[in-house]
């Protein structure tokens, strides 16, 4: 993308950046547990504007919010009523701690940030110079279930060049952009730094002061040296070589400047001397990547994921707030700077302190955030909700699903997701085989037969590739696949195992109709509802119609708002 | 009792909607009636058709032919029906109506490349990351009732990905071109066989009914605008005719060509008819690096031919006054002709042109020395070019879109309007 500016600011949200400047500065206290300081400092802002919170979610709210977000999916049938019959009072505590242990949060995350990483792009070569996605989703699996800290990844991602085996796959960074070091260098900046310095790529940025040419072509020195190089069949590799100068000239004053690597906020790198004809460890040839005496690119590994760098901690814990809360604290999540400051500036120091402290444990802040008041709001309220301001928290935020959320819950409402696993257990029982393999991996490979079933999904649902996630855009396209694409409309089938199925056998219309609602909405249906239900069924006493009319209704809440959206 | 009451108060909400409910009633009327097509549905309502001749055609066998000299090739030029301007002899049909058209032969976009010549022509810039004309002006020139999407871009089959770079970026999947491969309508616009009416009534109402109780103290925007999307399907589910070139005539059929480029381009008429505000065609092969007189020849026969029919045809229905037309590529071809009897890719001097809303016609603008090999008079750059489409379709491009709290220009601001071509 480009050249985007600051946020039009309300003259309101100056009013509260000058409040909390002038109270005193609250330190964060390492013994406070992070929930507890979010939901402090939350509700500080919330009495200082007079406004009164929604109350804290209904169970069944709650339920399918926390699968969604911790797991990617929406609670089975099963799932949702043990949870909202369970009568014990820390049994939210207990759900979230369980949704960090099942196997499903790995995978989600990884989904997560495969989408976040790589924004849907595609290798100019196709799949040819790419990394295979299952080599890439293993990679973030196994990062994500082993809670491997951010800054570790980051520095694997950026400093591998695709050979090492055991972090096989984080060099997708690299190889889906084409090593290209301009895209390199941008998203560098958007997605670990929280800048996108588009613009300063041919002058300082006229709107954003903060964005200057030289920032952009410091971190382009890091990559400019880098290139693909198509090994064999096998995979490719980043090469680096050993020279290459940094120059740059503004389009607009002609003025040029030369620069070393150099990072946001720390010291600029200049290289070594190297003697002439050492500059290769390993000289590059048709068949050998090689390998620099001096490497840049380690240098920005080794450097970028450390707390001196400005805006890395930052951005990690804007972020991951924004998976949990819909909006980043400094939102778009790609342009931190003077012009957009934090929608609450404290709020954002306390996270990124706690980011720092805590060596960038993402699970364990995932967690602290599942545990607030502030993320167990109802996303019910009456007060007049244009007159909410932003960024308080008033009430929980209504996103739209994800399409990789929406393809698995679609799964999941319909029963296709139990009853494929059911088939592989008793498989497995009757040919008493095992695997060794981590029970995430297991799933992500068993995993592939689902999602090739609802590929056409992502196609359908997925924003545009090179381009951030946006918020909640429906468009006709997608109202047009649920309502006739043929390989959506074969999800709803009937098959034994299934959902349907289970509504079909059932003849009690109210144990139907809980079925219904539980399986699809993660609640119990109320008296209007059932009452439909029945209304429905009357005039369907053939069996054959009555199946017709548990499809409809499966259908009709399927493409209901309740559905579609994350509550 | 309360279902019935639900029930029912979801119906009323939908019907309610009076601006699409009638909207929605009128398609449904046109789509029954063929003569609404006789007539433009929006007179006022200004509109895009992008002809792009992909590959790069050469300017020398089009629009600025150099006869006699080294670089000038084997063929002659033809007196137009603007006094003395000449044009190729490739391009007899449309030497006569050369007053209509606004012709521009300084072009410098300086970028002899498809995948990046492509992006640039289309969107005004070389840096990555903007919105393409079409996807561009989908989002400018959107209207609140704007049922029809607002881009559709229109090709035959064929491998070459460099055809489909540039897209909306941040404006979002809405103004992502709709594509139209081999003219057949887009996907998933047809209920399936084995659906019954009766089923769909009974998810419509089971979806109204539970949005109706969900909305209930909640923000409603994205409810609401959720809900749309499948009052928009609807209508578009009705219309989807528009997209079916064999509702028009056998003898139109003939006019157009019943090559790709001619079909391609009456479905065009058909779409621009029928209120879509974006229309891009895609002409195939220009790239002649051999036999480049042999290739031109065909390719200009073409779209020779086609371009006058469609302008005429759009001139006939008062539709061109509120239509431009833009012919271009992604490059021109060079003076040096290769030991194959090719020309190459070159983007330093060649030509472009325009016709219809907003642009003056019977113009040509710049010019290039005696062998184009540079422009002599009035360089324009790619910047120049998407400032002038947007201001010939009355969109000030100056402006900054604001998306989601970010703010981008519109156009590149390092570049402007070419006044003297607007009319």
């Amino acid at each position: 993308m480009t050249c985007r500016n600051s946020y039009l600011l309300s003259s309101y949200m100056f009013i509260i950046v000058i409040v909390f400047n002038l109270s005193p500065c609250q330190a964060t206290e390492p013994n406070i547990p992070l929930h507890i300081q979010i939901d402090n400092l939350v509700s500080k802002r919330q009495s200082a504007l007079k406004i009164s919170p929604a109350k804290i979610s209904s169970h069944e709210e709650f339920v399918r919010r926390v699968y969604l977000d911790l797991n990617g999916v929406i609670p089975t049938a099963k799932q949702a009523r043990l949870f909202l019959d369970n009568k014990s009072p820390d049994k939210r505590q207990k759900l979230i701690d369980e949704l960090f242990a099942n196997p499903e949060y790995a995978l989600s995350m990884a989904r997560v940030f495969d989408v976040m990483l790589t924004e849907r792009r595609i290798a100019g070569g196709g799949n040819l110079y790419d990394v295979p996605p299952t080599v890439w989703k293993s990679y973030l699996a196994s990062s994500f279930a082993n809670n491997k800290p951010w800054d570790q990844m980051v520095r694997e991602i950026l400093g591998t060049d695709g050979s090492e085996k055991n972090i096989l796959g984080a060099s997708k960074f690299y190889n889906v952009r084409d090593v290209s070091p301009h895209l390199l260098t941008r998203d560098i900046g958007r997605l670990f730094l929280g800048c996108d310095l588009q613009c300063a790529q041919c002058h300082d940025d006229p709107h954003v002061k903060d964005y200057r040419q030289a920032d952009y072509y410091g971190i382009y020195a890091f990559v400019q040296r880098l290139k693909i190089h198509p090994l064999s069949p096998k995979g490719s590799l980043v090469a680096e070589g050993a020279s290459g100068k940094t120059t740059f000239t503004s389009v607009f004053t002609a003025k040029s400047g030369e620069t070393f690597p150099l990072l946001p906020g720390r010291n600029m790198i200049p290289d070594p001397t190297i003697e002439k004809d050492k500059e290769y460890k390993i000289k590059p040839g048709p068949k050998e990547a090689g390998i620099p005496t001096y490497s840049r690119r380690f240098k920005l590994a080794e450097l970028l994921p450390q707390p001196a760098t400005k805006g890395f901690s930052r951005n990690i814990a804007n972020r991951l707030w924004a998976l949990m809360m819909e909006k980043g604290i400094v939102h778009p999540l790609d342009l931190h700077h003077d012009g957009n400051p934090p929608s609450y500036p404290e709020l954002l120091d306390t996270l990124e302190k706690w980011m720092v402290d805590h060596n960038y444990d993402i699970k364990e802040f995932l967690r602290e955030i599942a545990l607030s008041k502030t993320y167990q709001r109802s996303s019910v309220t009456f007060e007049n909700q244009k007159e909410i301001p932003a960024g308080t928290y008033c009430v929980a935020p209504i996103r739209g699903l994800t399409a990789e959320q929406l393809r698995w819950s679609v799964l999941q409402a319909t029963g296709r997701i139990e009853q494929y696993y059911l088939k592989i257990e008793s498989q497995k029982k009757s040919s008493g085989e095992s695997s060794n393999l981590p029970y995430w991996n297991t799933k992500l490979i068993q995993n592939e037969v689902l999602e090739k079933q609802t590929a056409s999904f992502i196609t359908a649902f997925a924003g545009l590739p090179g381009q951030p996630e946006m918020g909640f855009n429906p468009i006709v396209d997608q109202a047009l696949y649920l309502r006739n694409n043929s390989k959506f409309l074969q999800l709803l089938k009937d098959e034994p195992g299934l959902v349907l199925s289970r509504l079909s056998e059932t003849q009690d219309v109210n144990l139907l109709s809980e079925e219904l609602y539980l399986s699809l909405l993660s609640r119990r249906p109320n008296k209007d509802e059932i009452e439909d239900v029945i209304k429905m069924l009357a005039n369907a006493k053939v069996p054959a119609i009555r199946l017709e009319t548990l499809q409809a209704l499966m259908w009709g809440l399927l493409l209901s708002a309740e559905f579609r959206l994350n509550h | 009792m309360g279902s019935t009451m639900n029930l029912t108060s979801s119906r009323i909400e939908f019907s309610r909607r009076t601006l699409f409910a009638g909207a929605a009633g009128s398609l449904a009327a046109s789509s029954i009636s063929n003569e609404v097509f006789a007539k433009p549905v929006k007179p006022k309502k200004k509109q895009l058709l992008l002809l792009f001749l992909s590959g790069g055609a050469s300017q020398f066998e089009t629009w600025d032919p150099k006869p006699g000299t080294k670089t000038g090739g084997p063929f002659r030029a033809i007196s137009t029906s603007i006094p003395g301007v000449k044009i190729s002899e490739l391009l007899p049909q449309t030497s006569k109506i050369m007053h209509r058209l606004t012709v521009v032969r300084s072009v410098n976009s300086n970028i002899p490349d498809h995948f990046l010549g492509h992006y640039a022509l289309q969107s005004g810039r070389s840096v990555p990351g903007y919105p393409v004309l079409g996807s561009a002006v989908a989002k400018l020139l959107e209207q609140p009732d704007d049922l029809l999407p607002g881009y559709i871009s229109i090709r035959r089959d064929g491998p070459k990905a460099y055809t489909d770079v540039g897209d909306a970026a941040f404006l979002g999947a809405k103004y992502e071109g709709v594509r139209i491969v081999n003219n057949q309508s887009p996907e998933n616009l047809i209920a399936p066989l084995s659906v019954k009416p009766e089923i769909t009534n009974l998810v419509d109402r089971v979806r109204m009914a539970t949005d109706q109780r969900f909305k209930m103290g909640r923000n409603s925007n994205p409810i609401a605008s959720y809900g749309t999307t499948y009052n928009q399907a609807d209508a578009l589910m009705k219309r989807r005719e528009i997209f079916d070139i064999s509702k028009e005539s056998q003898s139109d059929h003939e006019r157009y060509g019943k090559h790709d480029f001619g079909q391609n381009c009456l479905l065009a008429k058909r779409l621009l008819q029928s209120g879509v505000t974006c229309v891009k065609v895609t002409h195939f092969d220009w790239d002649a690096h051999q036999d480049n007189f042999y290739w031109h020849q065909i390719r200009c026969a073409e779209f020779d031919r086609t371009l006058v029919t469609l302008l005429d045809d759009l001139s006939e229905k008062g539709m061109l006054e509120n239509t431009l037309v833009v012919i271009t590529g992604e490059m021109g071809r060079t003076p040096q002709i290769n030991n194959l009897g090719g020309r190459d890719h070159w983007g330093r001097a060649w030509s472009m042109v325009m016709a219809g809303c907003g642009v003056k016609p019977g113009i040509v603008y710049g010019s290039t020395n005696e062998l184009g090999t540079e422009v002599k008079e009035n360089p324009v750059k790619l910047g120049d070019l998407f400032h002038t489409y947007l201001r010939a379709l009355g969109i000030d491009s100056s402006l900054d879109y604001n998306i989601d709290g970010q703010t981008n220009p519109i156009a590149d601001p390092a570049a402007k309007p070419i006044d003297l071509l607007l009319a």
